[in-house]
């Protein structure tokens, strides 16, 4: 077990280290027009070098990402070139926002998912169809156009949420609750009918196996077998499906948090690369992989867990 | 039984982020008078852009002039109408030759660390702005000195006289922050400043919130109205709108598509232009499209262009057409100018012909993200006199670059239409950055030299300046887009400020 874990440690730093050098070394072919970006257009050419060297842009690569892993290994992302604020302190406000996001519209959508999932595999009949037909609907109609509709209805129509959010440092968690209730709405419509499709095709492929029949032959409960035996057995392929939409919602959300305004990751990283904003791209890139990893850690532990067959030795 | 702990601990982190959504049923926050100190209550707003710094030296004015604002005392203040009036600096004077500016400063101010204002402060904020490379450092780029008369006097010299300097007073450079803190790092994230409102750094999250609040120590009660500022900021247009039509924020601007939404919901429309739009002819001597040498070729484009029709379409209506780059609030504007080339596609033929281009030309222009409509029009309506448009797309980020580094010999653009010397500064000088290939005449120099000195006639001289790059078609302007400046007039009343893109924080009032 432990050994499993340091192997999965080092794996992610390595990842860590090869997405860290893939990435400078992109921003740096796209990086000519930062300085222009920085000191806006009325800026002259003597401005526009003089910022280049400041920032060392006048540097070769190699020079450049060396300086700055040799600042980040100490735990320095430094400084957004733009705003001057420090990286980690720019991560830390945003991250928690769309952490709760995010991680509120997975619990809700594996809780809904396999409710409906379960109750479409074993009931069939009618509950089926509707969530095989939600699941092609759910799956066809963007988040935003979702969010959109929600925002017009719920909020600007009948008052009932705030139209963009609320949250900033000093709001009390009902700003939270109410700010962050119509994205996740949105964001679990789209996401709950795939996720139930999943549970639904496994369940349905666990309750052909032999061993349903034997147990039912031993008259064990239906119950029993489908929460106990069941469940367990087909919940890997639902759990892989959240992770896959955990990890696609760290950037599928941008979307999202532009349309309500939150003040989230998504709007960070997409300023800051426009902008090219490299110590903040590669700040924003590396806690994202960060998650991703730990995501799938979590994701294979509790594989483990669910089915000792998997578990490693 | 390690899964089993793993399992808690996933539930106890999931369990934690729900009740960050979880508890307590929804209190909206606040809007009105906590009713302790000045009187107004809290004054929402809604901003486009984000704040690069607060450091006074890397400011850029546009949409972000009322964060800056609140946060900053100006030397000069621009009242709404653009005229100039005393702010930190009560009297101001040039002497002959136009050459040094003489300031006398208020002796009352005191900034928020405590520091008071005198001319060595005052000095030290010229100072650091002219050394420290910020983006609008070459708005003062012809200060040679900054010197302290006396303990409130200071004056500035220029190299060369500079019309726009006063008015450049009233922005950035004009911006007073407290000398011992420009020195910080923390300048960029916290202003020290002499204005009506402090930032509440601790309620602040760059790129999306800054809360400020009043003052206690303001020298000018009248200029501090509310007990509260914030500003949201929203660079999503369908945000933006959200926000202001279900009551989040007070004002913001719009846009002529969002607007029918806000008026819908009744808000109050302020109109005013900052810009004009429409296409530069940057390559007047023809270095990489010849025919663009002969005047007749640029007046045909000119002549080309359905002026009405593209607002119409385009702007729904909202806008003013124009044919010069002058704004309408300056001497060096002229009524008659606005409609120098009536839109006449016979007309521009036979120009084109007249020019030797019966058969047209191939013309470049680099495309915008978010402008192919405007450039659809354009590449139809030049298509009409024969002329064959080449989009080439152009990221955004690259995109002014490109164009003021004559990599185009035209460009679609909206750009501001300041103060004339300010024009002249930007589009026509050949120092300035639209005018990328350096374009001159011995008559537009002599027109240019004679608006630099003139001083307070300075103005009516650029009339000349005008008449000259619109008769030599320097450019093909649309229309003057409005600003479409919606607010919710049941608490807030807002004076539109001419030629910016946002009214001044000292342009709202609470409504009683």
């Amino acid at each position: 077990m432990l050994t499993f874990l340091l192997k999965r440690l080092v794996a992610g730093v390595v990842v860590l280290f090869a997405i860290a050098c893939l990435t400078y070394t992109l921003l740096y072919f796209s990086s000519a027009n930062i300085a222009r970006n920085i000191l806006g257009e009325y800026a002259t050419a003597e401005q526009l070098t003089a910022k280049s060297a400041e920032l060392g842009l006048d540097q070769p690569l190699i020079i450049r990402f060396l300086g700055w892993l040799g600042q980040a290994l100490t735990g320095d992302l430094g400084h957004s070139w733009f705003t001057g604020q420090s990286v980690a302190g720019a991560l830390f406000t945003r991250l928690p926002v769309t952490l709760a996001l995010i991680v509120s519209a997975i619990i809700i959508i594996a809780i809904l998912a396999t409710l409906l999932g379960m109750a479409a595999a074993v009931k069939r009949g009618w509950i089926d169809r509707v969530v095989q037909t939600a699941a092609v609907i759910g799956d066809a109609i963007p988040g935003f156009v979702l969010a959109i509709i929600l925002v017009t209805l719920l909020a600007i129509q009948l008052s009932l949420f705030p139209a963009t959010s609320s949250i900033s440092p000093d709001s009390p968690a009902s700003a939270w609750v109410a700010s962050l209730t119509l994205p996740v709405i949105a964001i679990v419509i789209n996401g709950v009918t795939g996720a139930a499709q999943q549970v639904r095709s496994a369940v349905i492929k666990q309750l052909e196996k032999d061993y349903v029949r034997t147990l039912r032959s031993r008259g064990v409960s239906e119950r029993v077998i489908l929460f106990k035996h069941v469940l367990r057995s087909a919940a890997p392929a639902g759990l892989t499906v959240l992770s896959l939409q955990f990890i696609g919602m760290l950037g599928g959300v941008v979307i999202i948090e532009q349309i309500f305004a939150l003040p989230g990751m998504g709007a960070l990283a997409v300023a800051s690369t426009t902008l090219g904003d490299i110590p903040l791209v590669m700040g924003v890139v590396l806690y994202t992989v960060v998650i991703v990893i730990i995501v799938n850690l979590l994701v294979d532990l509790a594989n483990g867990w669910l089915n000792p067959k998997v578990r490693v030795s | 039984m390690k899964f089993n702990s793993l399992a808690t601990a996933v539930a106890i982190v999931s369990a934690a982020a729900l009740g960050l959504s979880g508890c307590a049923a929804g209190n909206s926050e606040p809007s009105a008078s906590s009713g302790e100190g000045a009187t107004g209550g809290t004054l929402t707003l809604g901003s486009l852009a984000d704040i690069k710094s607060f450091d006074p030296a890397q400011a850029h004015l546009g949409h972000q002039m009322p964060i800056y604002q609140a946060a900053y005392d100006t030397l000069i203040k621009r009242d709404a109408d653009g005229t100039l009036s005393p702010m930190l600096a009560t009297e101001w004077s040039y002497n002959d030759d136009n050459t040094v500016l003489t300031l006398k400063l208020r002796d009352d101010v005191t900034f928020s660390d405590g520091a008071k204002l005198d001319a060595a402060a005052a000095k030290a904020n010229l100072d650091h702005f002219l050394a420290d490379n910020g983006p609008d450092a070459q708005q003062i780029a012809l200060v040679s000195a900054v010197d302290v008369v006396d303990a409130s006097t200071i004056s500035i010299t220029l190299s060369e006289p500079d019309p726009a300097l006063e008015f450049y007073l009233t922005q950035a450079p004009g911006l007073i922050g407290s000398p011992a803190a420009l020195a910080t790092a923390d300048i960029d994230t916290v202003p020290v400043g002499s204005g009506p409102y402090v930032l509440d750094a601790a309620n602040s999250v760059s790129g999306s919130q800054f809360t400020f609040t009043a003052n206690p120590d303001y020298w000018d009660p009248d200029t501090q109205k509310y007990d509260k500022v914030v500003f949201k900021v929203l660079a999503d247009m369908t945000a933006r709108t959200n926000a202001l039509v279900s009551g989040q924020i007070d004002a913001a601007l719009l846009d002529p598509k969002t607007g029918a939404q806000a008026e819908g919901a009744g808000l109050t429309l302020t109109e005013y232009s900052t810009d004009w739009m429409g296409l530069f002819l940057f390559d007047r001597d023809g270095a990489i499209t010849p025919e663009l040498k002969d005047v007749r070729v640029r007046q045909a484009i000119n002549h080309a262009i359905d002026r009405a029709t593209i607002l119409e379409q385009l702007a729904l209506g909202q806008g003013e057409v124009t044919t010069q780059i002058f704004n309408k609030d300056t001497a060096a504007y002229d009524a008659g100018l606005d409609n120098a080339y009536p839109y006449d596609p016979k007309k521009a033929k036979s120009l084109l012909a007249a020019a030797g281009y019966e058969d047209g030309f191939t013309l470049r222009l680099p495309l915008l993200p978010g402008t192919e409509a405007i450039l659809a029009v354009v590449t139809q309506q030049l298509a009409d006199i024969g002329i064959t448009v080449e989009q080439e797309s152009v990221p955004q980020a690259n995109y002014v670059a490109d164009i003021s580094g004559a990599k185009y010999s035209a460009a679609w653009f909206s750009v501001f239409q300041g103060d004339p010397w300010v024009v002249i500064k930007q589009q026509i000088a050949t120092t300035a950055g639209y005018n990328p290939f350096d374009s001159t005449s011995p008559d537009l120099a002599a027109a240019l030299l004679a608006t630099q000195t003139g001083g307070d006639d300075s103005a009516e001289l650029a009339h000349a300046v005008n008449e000259y790059v619109v008769d030599e078609a320097w450019f093909a302007p649309f229309f003057r887009p409005s600003q479409m400046y919606y607010s919710n007039s049941e608490v807030v009343e807002v004076v539109p400020q001419t030629q910016q893109a946002v009214p001044s924080i000292y342009n709202y009032s609470p409504v009683n």
